[in-house]
């Protein structure tokens, strides 16, 4: 055997962990630590990995003893990039073109890819609400002033929510904003359709990765990662839909009656 | 014309999403042509007659189809298409209408409109669900070809 066990499982570990905080499946993430540790020669006796959707569990056995090692994960949001990079990393590995020493620089400089520059995710949260905006129906001021409401939206999400905030307050305080913005702009004159300006800037909020990632656990079998996915994903649901009642029903007491 | 207006945002704002989830550049043409025509499915297939859960159900189906074919095509995760692609179907308006109509005291649309957005919510669920249960090797064997 070329490599220690341990150090070979230890990437296979980082690799995983690398996967999960970005947002992939845990079928991928099993797969690839199981895909790794094989090609440097840990086969299938040696080792035992258990990805759950916050973290991963790895034992095995090897020349020194035992190797056990536990990784927690936050996903802060999806970051695709690295799911796709491992992914190639992982294809590559395979055809035989890495060492373990490339394959560890490899996943230090996947791990430290940059984020897309914050004002673009700025400037496609406030195209992202025009859009659907149009799509449920807004006319072309409507799709305006969610363009605004969605910009404004993701300066609260990038700076003050995600950072400092949990998920339910952070969506149910995106929620509010967005709804007394598009109110804001709804009463000057800026926007004919209230609902639909709301609809449109509410989307960037939407979770639409633990959605769809929840449904592929469930699909492959890990149930519990999939409900836990599921119910994150049920939650943000419910609390952007109360930030948005919330603040309907207090205009609605001021105005008296009528919302639009 | 609006429906094809409608194809044109749904490819817009799915590139947007493509890019808050920090999908690789080269990717952004097939989401936006997966996202528009998964959106342009609901709103034909509606136009032509079927519930919006029956539509939805449909163009999860073919999202997922066409996101499992680009992934092999392109050799890189599924998750890059499927995430990006099924946004516009998810029932973010179907959420709202039914926070709006509880405030507005009126149940009645509110419990029609919640229970729609459950069931469109299934339905992309069965759609995903469904196709992603075609083995992988149908995908791979046919690109050898």
């Amino acid at each position: 055997m070329k490599y220690s066990m341990d150090e070979v499982l230890e990437t296979a570990v980082e690799a995983g962990h690398i996967l999960l905080e970005s947002g992939a499946e845990i079928f991928r993430v099993e797969e690839t630590m199981q895909r790794i540790s094989q090609y440097f020669g840990v086969d299938e006796s040696h080792k035992e990995f258990f990805v759950l959707a916050n973290g991963l569990f790895a034992t095995g056995t090897t020349e020194r003893g035992h190797f056990a090692k536990v990784r927690q994960s936050r996903v802060h949001g999806a970051r695709l990039s690295k799911v796709v990079a491992i992914n190639q990393l992982s294809r590559e590995i395979e055809q035989g073109k890495y060492t373990l020493p490339e394959v560890k620089q490899e996943l230090e400089r996947i791990k430290n890819l940059p984020e897309p520059p914050k004002l673009l995710q700025i400037l496609s949260s406030g195209l992202g609400s025009a859009a659907f905006c149009c799509m449920f129906g807004g006319g072309p001021v409507d799709c305006l002033a969610a363009f605004l409401a969605g910009l404004i939206l993701y300066v609260f999400v990038l700076y003050i929510s995600a950072p400092h905030m949990s998920n339910i307050s952070g969506n149910l305080l995106g929620g509010a904003l967005v709804t007394v913005i598009c109110i804001f702009l709804y009463k000057i004159g800026f926007g004919r359709d209230l609902s639909r300006m709301v609809i449109g800037s509410i989307i960037p909020l939407v979770p639409g990765v633990a959605f769809t990632n929840g449904i592929r656990d469930i699909a492959d079998g890990d149930y519990i990662s999939g409900a836990v996915r599921l119910l994150d994903a049920l939650l943000v649901f419910l609390c952007i839909a109360v930030g948005v009642g919330v603040v309907f029903t207090v205009y609605r007491h001021i105005s008296g009656g009528m919302l639009m | 014309m609006t429906l094809f207006v409608h194809f044109l945002a749904a490819a817009a704002g799915t590139v947007a999403f493509a890019l808050i989830f920090d999908v690789p550049r080269g990717y952004y043409p097939l989401c936006a042509l997966i996202g528009g025509v998964g959106f342009f499915l609901v709103e034909l297939l509606m136009e032509l007659g079927l519930s919006q859960t029956e539509a939805t159900f449909i163009a999860a189906m073919i999202v997922t189809l066409s996101s499992r074919v680009c992934a092999v095509w392109r050799r890189c995760p599924v998750t890059v298409f499927l995430i990006s692609g099924i946004i516009p179907l998810v029932p973010g308006a179907g959420v709202y209408w039914t926070a709006y109509y509880l405030i507005m005291n009126d149940t009645d649309q509110a419990l029609t409109r919640g229970f729609t957005a459950v069931r469109v919510a299934v339905a992309i669920v069965l759609g995903i669900v469904l196709m992603l249960e075609i083995p992988n090797r149908v995908f791979t064997r046919s690109k050898t070809r």
